[in-house]
């Protein structure tokens, strides 16, 4: 199979800490809007829980662009502004981009900014850049659980394949049949 | 590397944070564009997180303090003019020159928020003039040592509790690592992919409570009745560990139970030693030294030796565990029976179990009781890991000029100092790297009645803080980025990384700021004492490498450029440090104040009290992911994450009050009120709210969360080692003000 880069998060390593985020901000020099949210999953706010005490249940999530095999954003852009390289890496060509928002409109997984200063959206590029020079995306290097992965997910020989396996991890909203570049490995059940 | 205008520095992330990360400064024609965590020679211990990455964003925050200023209104007032540096430093001296005059030179205190550095020149300043240095561990994090120091011999224990290798439980009292200490979390994560049981004990269902197998709430500030409980569940089906008793602590030593005091050979043999402990040797049916050869030591019993009634301190444990009934300690702590007896039941035949104690809860007035509590319950059950903490940090500074000689004084007892002028006026205040006003308690209390009492205020800082505002005299300071340090080894938890390392200027001082160390021999040599300040950063930091304990590992300056050094293990500190060289659950030195056992004590504000009637709610202030304290609160990526204050109060408290999801509420009680947000919501027990504190006064509507609080002493804790700052131990009521 083709080399497909893409990243596998494991959801029970993930404290929320937040760290991506201002990691992606940092190195693409974002202002106010980042290539990766986090969301948790429980209760209504942040850092609250779904259930009554003592059965509480939250865990959080981090999502960036899915780099999906299938994104439906490509053809919601008028422009032709967004296109996948063949290693996987969903990109948006900023120069080619009028700001008509539709892709945003057209991404399940809200993973398109909109960068107001330069009337253009913004999304995660998986670090490009970084990957080039060898390096692993800065969100990666920067999670402070190593609840990231980044590597070739169809190569079954990488670590990132290999995590994706033993944690049985999953895909996003796999009815949409986007194929996410993208793996979440689940929170362990709790101990009995 | 390095090109003509592009260089990458080794440094560290020196930022009110415990950790103190290596990271990597990317500079660009004398810019830093970029930071990222540094390798380390283990990559466990490579990393960065959200604040660190933010520091930027302070280094060139416009809101920078850029020059010397003077007041020109009235104190607080914030009215300013810009003056120069000559003029700045020859005012101060001169004012503090009549103050020593008028005074004594006592009268002239530093308060200095460090974790060691070459920020101790202040303290090497102050010890030099004979001066006052505020020793300010008591802002919060003294009584937990407390509790170890009479334990341990050592006021960081957390060695002993965590130390063990692949724990089968890990319980978690009162912490909340996955935000405050990356390091403990990390290895509690390893733990539970390892299979490890992970429990967490907190009123508040935090992001590491979301990882537990089983999150267990308590009422705040009764850890210690739990602890006892479960000690009780555990005698009372014999589940101690007699044998790691008998080697490991005071356990088989007898106490004369009139005096309090451990019966000494010499007061059973005339030619004793008034050194030796005495144990009952049940074979020979005698009291015998502890180090009798073949001693059958008793742990239980009542003895009569020459008229004396004496009882192992095993036996006056026991005495006291048995009040801890199940039903007693579910009534204080809120937790049902059968959770404590699970407990006592994991501490017993799940072991080894590592307990994480966090520092939140000791926060509470009688926290040092609670670090007692639970280091007894690790010792009967053979739960301690029997290796001393690494290194005493502050050794490695002794050797600044006059730091030895520096007259320490608590923070909270400067507080009555600068009030009473007991027991030495203190009339001329220095503050640097520390936002009293903002990050002590009682901010009513220093504004109000102790500021006006001093002649001399000055601070140093890199912002206007709460505090900056309330000098006479401002002075830019510099941040980490922009001075020279040597951090130390510091593993509080034996997970932290202990390294030495060198904190290398990346970039020069920006506007007109300088660094403290500048600040000081600039001072000194005003003060005719500039021959003991000549020294450059660089070469002070020679001469602690020179010396003593890092000389003798080799760690060297050469080194320590490259990047972050491995702080070898001592050789020479014993297990215990206490004066029996044993885990000393009994102490003789607190049969004065009642607590020569953990023993359980309400908390001083407690809901059970009758001032509970006027303010029901415990207030409690706890330390986040977004600030280091009040550093960074102002940086702008951090407010993204958390952009204001907000209470958090459990629906079951909001609901008679009226209050609904984002109002604004006032919480008050008689030393202040503080109004903003509320956010309700169950992670937080019924009983109890909670705001996440650094926030700086201009973040709330009206008032601040350290109004709130108090700064009254514990006894116990001036006695063992410094008097802490019970935060976590303070009751409010909360009004609805309006709809969100």
């Amino acid at each position: 199979m083709s080399k497909r880069y893409g990243l596998v998060i494991d959801l029970d390593r993930c404290t929320g800490c937040l760290t991506c985020i201002v990691a992606c901000q940092t190195e693409h020099n974002l202002e106010q809007i980042s290539g990766i949210r986090v969301e948790t999953v429980g209760g209504t706010g942040r850092d609250t829980p779904s259930g009554t005490y003592p059965n509480f249940s939250m865990h959080y999530l981090p999502i960036p662009c899915m780099h999906c095999a299938e994104p439906p954003c490509i053809p919601a852009c008028p422009a032709e502004a967004i296109s996948k390289r063949l290693d996987g890496i969903v990109l948006v060509d900023e120069a080619k981009c009028d700001g008509c928002l539709m892709c945003m409109d057209a991404c399940p997984y809200g993973a398109i900014v909109n960068k107001s200063n330069t009337n253009t959206v913004w999304k995660c590029t998986l670090c490009d850049h970084r990957i080039e020079q060898g390096e692993v995306p800065f969100c990666v290097d920067c999670c402070e659980m190593e609840a990231m992965f980044f590597g070739d997910i169809n190569d079954p020989s990488t670590q990132v394949s290999q995590w994706a396996e033993k944690r049985n991890a999953y895909l996003y909203k796999p009815e949409l049949d986007t194929n996410p570049g993208v793996r979440y490995c689940p929170p362990r059940d709790k101990q009995k | 590397m390095t090109t003509a205008n592009k260089k990458l520095v080794p440094t560290v992330c020196h930022s009110a944070c415990g950790s103190v990360c290596g990271l990597l400064a990317h500079v660009e024609d004398g810019v830093l564009t970029k930071v990222e965590a540094q390798d380390m020679p283990d990559p466990r211990h490579r990393h960065i997180c959200a604040r660190g990455l933010s520091t930027i964003q302070m280094v060139y925050h416009p809101d920078r303090l850029k020059y010397p200023m003077k007041r020109v209104g009235e104190r607080g007032e914030g009215k300013w003019e810009r003056i120069s540096w000559d003029e700045a430093l020859d005012t101060i001296t001169d004012k503090l020159k009549k103050i020593r005059e008028e005074y004594g030179p006592q009268s002239l205190m530093w308060c200095v928020s460090t974790i060691g550095g070459l920020d101790l020149s202040y303290a090497s300043l102050a010890g030099t003039l004979q001066g006052t240095f505020a020793s300010i561990i008591g802002d919060g994090d003294s009584a937990g040592p407390c509790g170890d120091m009479a334990s341990f011999g050592a006021i960081w224990g957390d060695c002993y509790l965590t130390g063990m290798e692949n724990p089968e439980v890990i319980i978690a009292w009162g912490t909340n690592p996955a935000e405050t200490s990356v390091f403990g979390m990390r290895q509690i994560q390893a733990d539970r992919e390892r299979g490890a049981r992970f429990i967490v004990i907190d009123p508040r269902f935090t992001p590491t409570a979301s990882k537990a197998d089983q999150y267990i709430r308590i009422r705040p500030g009764t850890d210690t009745a739990l602890a006892l409980g479960i000690m009780h569940v555990i005698l009372e089906k014999g589940l101690q560990d007699d044998s790691f008793i008998l080697e490991n602590t005071v356990g088989p030593f007898l106490v004369n139970t009139q005096t309090g005091l451990f019966l000494k050979e010499n007061e059973v043999i005339a030619e004793g030693s008034d050194q030796k402990f005495m144990i009952w040797d049940t074979s020979a049916n005698e009291a015998r030294p502890s180090d009798s050869s073949n001693p059958t030591p008793a742990l239980t019993g009542t003895f009569t030796i020459d008229g004396i009634e004496c009882k192992p301190a095993f036996q006056l444990l026991a005495d006291i565990v048995k009040e801890y009934t199940p039903v007693k300690v579910s009534e204080i702590t809120e937790i049902p029976e059968d959770i404590i007896r699970e407990l006592a039941l994991y501490y017993a035949q799940r072991k080894p179990v590592a307990s994480y104690r966090g520092m939140g809860m000791q926060r509470t007035f009688h926290g040092d009781l609670t670090y007692r509590a639970i280091n007894t319950l690790a010792a009967i059950t053979g739960n301690l890991h029997l290796e001393a903490p690494q290194l005493p940090v502050y050794e490695l500074y002794m050797y600044l000029h006059g730091i030895m000689t520096c007259n320490m004084m608590p923070i909270l007892k400067a507080y009555d100092a600068i009030e009473t002028g007991d027991p030495s006026p203190i009339k001329a205040l220095w503050i640097a790297k520390q936002n009293w006003v903002n990050q002590l308690p009682d901010s009513g209390r220093t504004v109000r009645d102790l500021f006006p009492k001093l002649d001399l205020i000055v601070v140093a800082d890199i912002f206007m803080t709460a505090s900056a505002r309330y000098a006479d005299i401002v002075l830019p300071a510099c941040t980490f980025y922009e001075q020279m340090d040597l951090m130390p080894p510091i593993n509080v938890v034996p997970s932290m990384p202990a390294y030495f390392k060198l904190q290398q200027r990346a970039i020069e001082p920006l506007h007109e700021a300088r660094p403290d160390t500048e600040i000081v021999r600039e001072l000194a040599r005003r003060l005719d004492l500039g021959e003991y300040f000549e020294n450059s950063d660089e070469q002070m930091i020679e001469l602690l490498l020179s010396t003593g304990y890092p000389a003798e590992m080799g760690i060297t300056m050469e080194k320590l450029k490259q990047g972050p050094v491995k702080a070898p293990r001592r050789p020479d500190i014993p297990t215990f440090s206490t004066p029996s060289g044993k885990m000393e659950f009994y102490s003789e030195k607190l049969f004065g104040l009642g607590q020569q056992l953990p023993c359980y004590k309400e908390p001083l504000e407690s809901v059970r009290t009758p001032l509970s009637q006027k303010y029901p709610l415990t207030f409690l202030t706890t330390h986040t992911r977004f600030r280091s304290h009040s550093t960074l609160a102002n940086v702008q990526r951090l407010r993204e994450l958390e952009p204001e204050p907000f209470l958090q109060m459990n629906p079951s408290d909001a609901e008679p009050r009226g209050i609904n999801d984002g109002d604004i509420v006032r919480a008050f009680n008689d030393r202040g009120t503080m109004k903003l947000k509320v956010n309700v919501h169950q992670a937080i027990q019924p009983g109890t709210v909670n705001v996440n504190q650094g926030w700086w006064p201009e973040d709330f509507i009206e008032g601040t969360h350290q109004e709130l609080t108090h700064s009254v002493v514990n006894p116990a804790q001036d006695l063992i080692y410094e008097p802490n700052s019970a935060y976590y131990d303070v009751l409010v009521e909360v009004e609805k003000v309006r709809e969100g």
